[in-house]
């Protein structure tokens, strides 16, 4: 682990669950790292897959997108199209040989303001641990 | 004119202001570009606060405002209706979320205050890219068509009369009452009063805000929500069909059987004296009386429950208790007849219904509990073979079977979801808007769908539904009132759209067609719900939704990005 790195996380948080549901960890007073800048969309369908690499590219440590749990999407299956979309996203991810662990999509609902504090807890913790973006200022597009 | 942005920071009372170095944030945040000026307030949301918000905005001659404060969902829309008192557009309002999401969950006011300061420096760049956005609205047509007639049409369209709206009641047969009429002494047995339904088709029938439609099909309907225009035809016919506009469309096309002739299982057509639930109803609808074949009285009858559950693969609810309603109606008419139930999982879920099987058993009604049957032999000496739940091996002689068929999709179906633009649920029925939180809607606004065209309904759930549509209508289309559309919606650059339609497939909503003179896809701002799916899956970046475009959404990137 570096010595005191910390890790830069984008998150976009869809506005009917993860949104609501970071609220509601608030409202909670549940404590978790301040690694992560919330970005609120109105689906996580929202998410062109370019929005994510392009956070990577520049600088992110980590990525977050953060949706309704499957069958609960505000907009029927939203979600199930980023569940798609970030797949394709992760072999890209391989593709080119970058890091997977820094792209990840979760389903939290918005009664889950515990669940939204343990996810951004662990993954803060993962990305602390695997170290800042190597391909930071490396690549651009 | 260049833009003047304030940006004002709510103390919150003390949860946010002792929470975050005020000061800290104003100092940091006052040499941004574009903004005029930074403020503080003890409580922004307060009568006090929103008067000092639009002073501040007409003294300032301030064109964006940017609120650290509270989350969106608390004060979103009382910010945005302060813009509009002051006299600017409210979607150049961004409130930042420095409570829920920054002061109550850090400790660290020195951490508190710094992720302050970089949220509200996003909501800045955010900002500059704002498009000032404008509600619309749109004439809405009260009117309602309810399409099919039986139990879930009649009462919807019954309870939907109200003056000023006219309700059009399109019904493909000649009669009103759906499939319930054809059963009246099997359903009186059951403690169910058939005159109340016809009691209601007369009141259908003498209201002059409702025109019945019998022995009608509906040929298209096209529009959105307020706006649907309905053409119709005489069933059978060429000539003669209507054409009329309806602001909403209650789907109620009630449902079918599955065929049991499609399974050998079941010997039904092959063997005589085996019968549907449809059968039997009818037999003693004609006569009253119970009689085999051969004209005798039958000495021992099986009901035989879950007829085609196997193929269809989900449970129809409702066969459960009208065959123990047939095994009651035989056991109370004919005491001395042997009745046994063959049943797998039995479905006895409301309130009553335990209490009537435990005086099925009593009346002396044989339950066996089996995981597979079949039935074979001949008229006069059928036999049932059935596998427990154990294992074991049975067998059964009786004179008579009756077979319970799952429900099924109503034949016309997939030709009604195709019409109407709505999705249907991999079984074949209609499919709800949200299974938990939208039952009776469906992806298109102003389409409900009731009844058992939406899956098997008991009596009671099917009026549960229509009423509950009912009340849907009644709040959202209200008769001399407009209506307004979601302002945040997708738009198409035509310079950028390549004509691909990827867009087209992955909108749930059909809210996007094809151009084909211009090449590019076209979005109806009427129907669109401003997810940005389509957005999200352009290859061409054609695709902006408003308020979430790639810009706003990139100027927040790159600040929590920045070092």
């Amino acid at each position: 682990m570096s010595e005191g790195f910390e890790p830069r996380i984008v998150g976009f948080f869809c506005k009917w669950c993860t949104y609501a549901g970071a609220d509601l960890a608030g409202t909670s007073r549940l404590q978790y790292p301040p690694n992560v800048l919330p970005i609120r969309v109105m689906c996580s369908s929202r998410v062109d897959p370019v929005f994510l690499l392009t956070a990577y590219l520049r600088g992110a440590d980590a990525v977050l997108i953060g949706g309704c749990h499957p069958g609960d999407c505000h907009y029927i299956e939203g979600n199930y199209y980023t569940r798609r979309r970030v797949a394709l996203l992760k072999n890209i991810f391989e593709t080119l040989k970058l890091d997977t662990e820094r792209l990840r999509l979760s389903w939290i609902s918005a009664s889950e303001g515990p669940r939204f504090a343990k996810v951004i807890t662990e993954y803060t913790e993962n990305t602390k641990k695997i170290g800042p973006n190597p391909a930071k200022n490396k690549i651009f597009i | 004119m260049s833009d003047k942005i304030g940006v004002y920071v709510c103390e919150c009372g003390p949860n946010i202001g002792e929470a975050i170095d005020i000061d800290k944030v104003i100092e940091a945040i006052s040499p941004i570009e574009d903004v005029a000026v930074v403020r503080r307030h003890k409580l922004l949301c307060s009568g006090d606060g929103q008067n000092f918000l639009v002073d501040e905005i007409k003294n300032e001659g301030l064109t964006h405002v940017v609120l650290g404060a509270c989350s969106p969902k608390d004060h979103e829309i009382t910010f945005m209706n302060v813009a509009t008192r002051a006299g600017i557009n409210p979607y150049l309002i961004q409130v930042v979320n420095i409570r829920e999401q920054c002061a109550w969950i850090f400790k660290d006011k020195d951490i508190a205050t710094k992720k302050a300061i970089k949220y509200i420096r996003a909501g800045i760049e955010r900002i500059k890219y704002h498009k000032p956005l404008q509600k619309k609205e749109l004439d809405a047509n009260p009117d309602v068509l309810v399409l099919g007639g039986g139990l879930a049409g009649i009462e919807a369209a019954l309870a939907l009369t109200q003056t000023d709206r006219k309700v059009y009641l399109v019904e493909k047969s000649a009669d009103l009452g759906g499939s319930v009429m054809k059963f009246e002494k099997l359903l009186s047995h059951q403690g169910f009063n058939l005159g109340l339904i016809k009691e209601k088709v007369d009141k259908i029938n003498s209201n002059e805000n409702i025109e019945v439609l019998t022995s009608t099909n509906v040929e298209s309907v096209i529009g959105f929500f307020g706006n649907f225009e309905v053409t119709t035809k005489p069933a059978g016919e060429e000539a003669g069909g209507k054409s009329f506009i309806v602001g909403a469309v209650v789907v109620a096309s009630g449902y079918n059987w599955f065929d049991l002739e499609s399974t050998p299982r079941y010997g039904y057509k092959k063997i005589e004296d085996v019968f549907t639930i449809n059968d039997f109803g009818r037999m003693i609808e004609e006569s009253e009386k119970l009689k085999l074949s051969t004209g005798k009285e039958p000495k021992s009858i099986a009901l035989v429950h879950c007829g085609g559950r196997k193929e269809l693969g989900y449970c129809s609810r409702v066969c459960c208790m009208q065959m123990m309603n047939i095994g009651n109606y035989i056991k109370d008419k004919y005491p001395g007849i042997e009745v046994h139930e063959l049943h797998s999982d039995l479905c006895v879920s409301s309130k009553n219904d335990q209490k009537y099987y435990e005086k099925s058993k009593e009346k002396g009604i044989n339950f066996i509990r089996m995981k597979g049957v079949e039935v074979g032999g001949k008229a006069g000496a059928i036999s049932i073979e059935y596998t427990t739940l154990a294992g074991d091996k049975g067998k059964l002689a009786v004179d008579m079977a009756v077979v319970a068929p799952g429900m099924i999709p109503e034949a016309g179906t997939p030709q009604v979801a195709d019409m109407l633009n709505v999705p249907l649920h991999p079984t074949g029925f209609f499919k709800e808007g949200h299974e938990k939180l939208n039952p009776v809607g469906t992806t298109m606004d102003g389409i409900y769908v009731v009844g058992c065209a939406q899956g098997p309904k008991s009596f009671m759930e099917t009026l549960i539904q229509a009423q509950a549509a009912t009340g849907k209508i009644f709040s959202h289309l209200i008769p001399g009132k407009k209506i307004e559309p979601e302002v945040k919606v997708s738009e198409i650059i035509e310079a950028f759209c390549t004509g691909c339609q990827t867009c087209l497939d992955v909108c749930f909503y059909g809210a996007i067609t094809y151009d084909e003179d211009k090449g590019v896809s076209v979005v109806n701002e009427a129907i669109c719900r401003g997810c940005g799916n389509c957005a999200g899956s352009c290859p061409s970046d054609a695709i902006r939704p408003k308020h979430f475009t790639t810009t706003q959404l990139y100027q927040e990137v790159v600040e929590a990005l920045r070092e």
